[in-house]
């Protein structure tokens, strides 16, 4: 792996590494021309990481290691570590993984498992509700359930219903408290669910893939830009959790039916365009600055386990709000909701016990 | 909506095509020409990138404006500008769009709203703020509602005319649009060594302008996004930008030995990231077009551009005379 220059000193044994993602093209998408989005400077990804590696050696975490990019935040990050260093500032040890950026989604993918292999107490995830949704796609992937590493989400891009609005200062304190064992698995770490959407084909092909909060089905049938920001052609609705101060997509069971990202279930809402299927009309935040109206036909829980059967021949399927898998006549869509199926670090309970516990008093 | 998955018909998709494949061969015949030794001056090839000229440039008619770059072909032939002609004009000969006195790098045609390929590397922003200022006061007196395009690359959007510009387009609330096509060097230096933001979205952000970054070689999300942009500008809400990432398939000029790449990475794109092949793949995988219409689109092109070639070798040179004439425009 290739180390920065002044990270020479060798890891303190006994604790492991910290692993960090950090997507560079998060909240780049046709939203912010649509919907007035907010982008998130590259600029300032890299001082949410440098606050983040910061916090995360005030816990004595001794080494951390990143997924590198070709889109800006290795170079930029790297300038700020080299002027770290001559300012003698105490950062930990950080490895860009040894990958050759592909610029795709692939990055992550590799990068997590990269990360698995390196033995990571936890990954922090700079992005959206798409890039979370790579990662724990990946980490998911042929571990047991629920997936071992845990992650601490920043949210960094345009629809942040996953990822909590956190000071990264904070998530690499909680993220260090757990890395260096002052806090264990049962105070740190808080279970997730997800939905596994499965799209098999009259042939016997089964194609699979996860969201962490929203499944939409929609009958524009091609991914286009990708980001789905048009209420037309909305035909239903899969929700893991459904917030009522949610963004994006989940808003719509949000303010219909909550559901708390601890409870037990999921939301699945079919909508009306089809004004005599219709049952009423509401309003919802379905994007950034983009308040719609939106016909409901029915809504009704999400029990865990149970596969729900999508009642459209052809669309594409939105996972975390952006069009990802094209279906067509023949296939069969289904969506079930998974209960712990991944860790999250509780940044709010970490920070919490270790303010009760004194983990932060000084010696007299 | 058409009955099929894609925004656009049957017919409009079979022209993206067409057009797409007539970019492509455009450039692979002038690759090999100009490795005989057939054109005089330096052609920048655009093979690879074609899902960007032609997914932008259908949502444009002749009224509106594009200022191009370097590596302008694929716009000129997107935009709708003659293909002999253009082959003529970078062969040198009379009857070229500019009668062969600019070359590769400064084909135009007015009356296709191509106001030129550009040897200097920026300079087409601040024209593009000019024809989108012209739009503007015209778009006032009742005239259609045009807009100008400014083409750019990743590392001329480094050029001080380029940041300003963005600057002009938004105090001036002017129907703009910024292109970045990042194919990831600036001649051989690669964008993440050269560039200290290397989000031009960011950079538009900087300005106060909206942008949006797409994969430039998915012809569909280009078109969406470009289709956005556009009818922003059009309907009076101003400017903003478009990033492309794309690939190039050829070096940066023609002879260029691409030393600076990583090795395999051209095998890779050309295997991995052919905007062709994704489209072609894409248009009859869900059955709208039929494997044999393409072919035949393949080879009326490639009759189209062997037709250019002769008629381009067998055009006489400019004369001393034809030094003195187009030097003035008449208004």
């Amino acid at each position: 792996m290739a180390s920065l220059p002044f990270t020479s000193a060798a890891p303190a044994p006994g604790i492991p590494p910290v692993g960090i993602i950090a997507n560079p093209v998060s909240a780049r998408d046709i939203r912010r021309i649509v919907a007035n989005a907010s982008n998130l400077q590259l600029a300032d990804r890299v001082n949410i990481v440098l606050r983040a590696l910061s916090t995360l050696a005030a816990t004595g975490v001794p080494r951390v290691l990143m997924m590198p990019d070709r889109a800006g935040i290795r170079a930029m990050l790297s300038r700020h570590l080299q002027r770290e260093q001559n300012l003698h500032h105490t950062f930990p040890r950080v490895d860009f993984l040894d990958m050759e950026p592909t610029s795709t989604v692939e990055d992550t993918f590799l990068a997590v498992r990269l990360l698995r292999e390196a033995g990571v107490a936890a990954i922090i995830v700079l992005g959206g509700d798409g890039t979370h949704r790579a990662v724990v796609r990946e980490l998911i992937a042929g571990t047991t359930n629920p997936a071992p590493i845990p992650i601490a989400g920043l949210s960094t891009g345009t629809n942040n219903a996953f990822p909590e609005l956190r000071e990264s200062s904070i998530t690499g304190l909680a993220v260090g408290l757990y890395a260096t064992n002052r806090l264990d698995a049962a105070q740190a770490l808080a279970p997730n669910k997800l939905l596994e959407v499965s799209i098999g084909g009259s042939d016997g092909a089964l194609r699979r893939d996860i969201a962490l909060v929203d499944a939409a089905i929609s009958t524009d049938r091609h991914p286009g830009a990708r980001a789905l920001w048009k209420p037309e052609g909305l035909h239903s609705v899969f929700l893991a959790f459904a917030e009522p101060q949610a963004i994006g997509l989940s808003s719509i069971g949000g303010l219909l039916h909550p559901v708390a990202r601890d409870a037990p279930g999921g939301l699945s809402v079919r909508l009306a365009q089809d004004p005599a299927r219709r049952r009423f009309g509401m309003l919802a935040p379905i994007a950034p600055g983009m308040v719609r109206e939106i016909g409901v036909e029915q809504f009704q829980p999400m029990p865990a386990g149970q596969p729900f059967a999508v009642g459209l021949d052809a669309g594409v399927v939105a996972l975390d709000g952006e069009r990802e898998l094209a279906f067509d006549v023949g296939e069969r869509v289904t969506v079930t909701l998974r209960e712990n199926a991944f860790f999250t670090v509780d940044i709010a309970r970490c920070m919490g016990i270790a303010a009760a516990a004194g983990l932060f008093r000084l010696p007299s | 909506m058409a009955d099929h998955p894609f925004p656009l018909s049957k017919d409009e998709l079979l022209a993206a095509y067409r057009r797409m494949r007539t970019i492509r061969e455009f450039e692979e015949r002038l690759h090999i020409d100009f490795g005989r030794g057939d054109i005089p001056g330096f052609v920048h090839l655009y093979a690879g990138e074609e899902a960007a000229a032609v997914g932008i440039m259908l949502h444009l008619h002749d009224g509106d404006r594009i200022a191009s770059t370097h590596r302008g072909h694929g716009h000129c032939i997107a935009k709708g500008v003659d293909v002999t002609a253009m082959m003529k004009e970078i062969y040198g000969k009379k009857g070229g769009s500019c009668e062969g006195k600019g070359g590769s790098m400064h084909i135009a045609d007015l009356s296709k709203g191509m106001m030129g390929a550009n040897g200097i590397l920026g300079a087409g922003a601040p024209l593009a703020c000019g024809a989108a200022l012209a739009a503007k006061y015209r778009a006032k007196k009742g005239q259609p509602s045009d807009v100008a395009i400014s083409f750019v690359g990743d590392g001329a959007s480094n050029q001080g005319t380029f940041l300003e510009s963005l600057n002009l387009a938004a105090v001036w609330d002017l129907p703009a649009i910024f292109v970045v096509e990042n194919n990831g060097y600036a001649e051989s230096t690669s964008r993440d060594y050269g560039t200290a933001v290397d989000s031009y979205v960011d950079r538009a952000a900087g300005f106060g302008l909206p942008g949006v970054t797409v994969d430039g070689t998915d012809f569909f999300a280009v078109y969406e996004a470009a289709g956005e942009v556009i009818r922003r500008a059009r309907e009076g809400g101003g400017p903003s930008l478009l990033e492309c990432k794309m690939v190039r398939f050829h070096g940066h000029f023609e002879g260029d030995a691409q030393t600076y790449r990583a090795k395999g990475e051209l095998e890779d794109i050309r295997a991995n990231r052919d905007c062709l092949s994704t489209f072609k793949a894409a248009i009859t995988g869900a059955k709208v077009v039929t494997d044999a219409e393409l072919q035949a689109i393949d080879h009326e092109v490639l009759g189209l551009i062997e037709r250019a070639v002769t008629a381009a070798k067998a055009a006489p040179l400019p004369t001393a005379a034809d030094l003195t004439t187009d030097v003035y425009v008449r208004y």
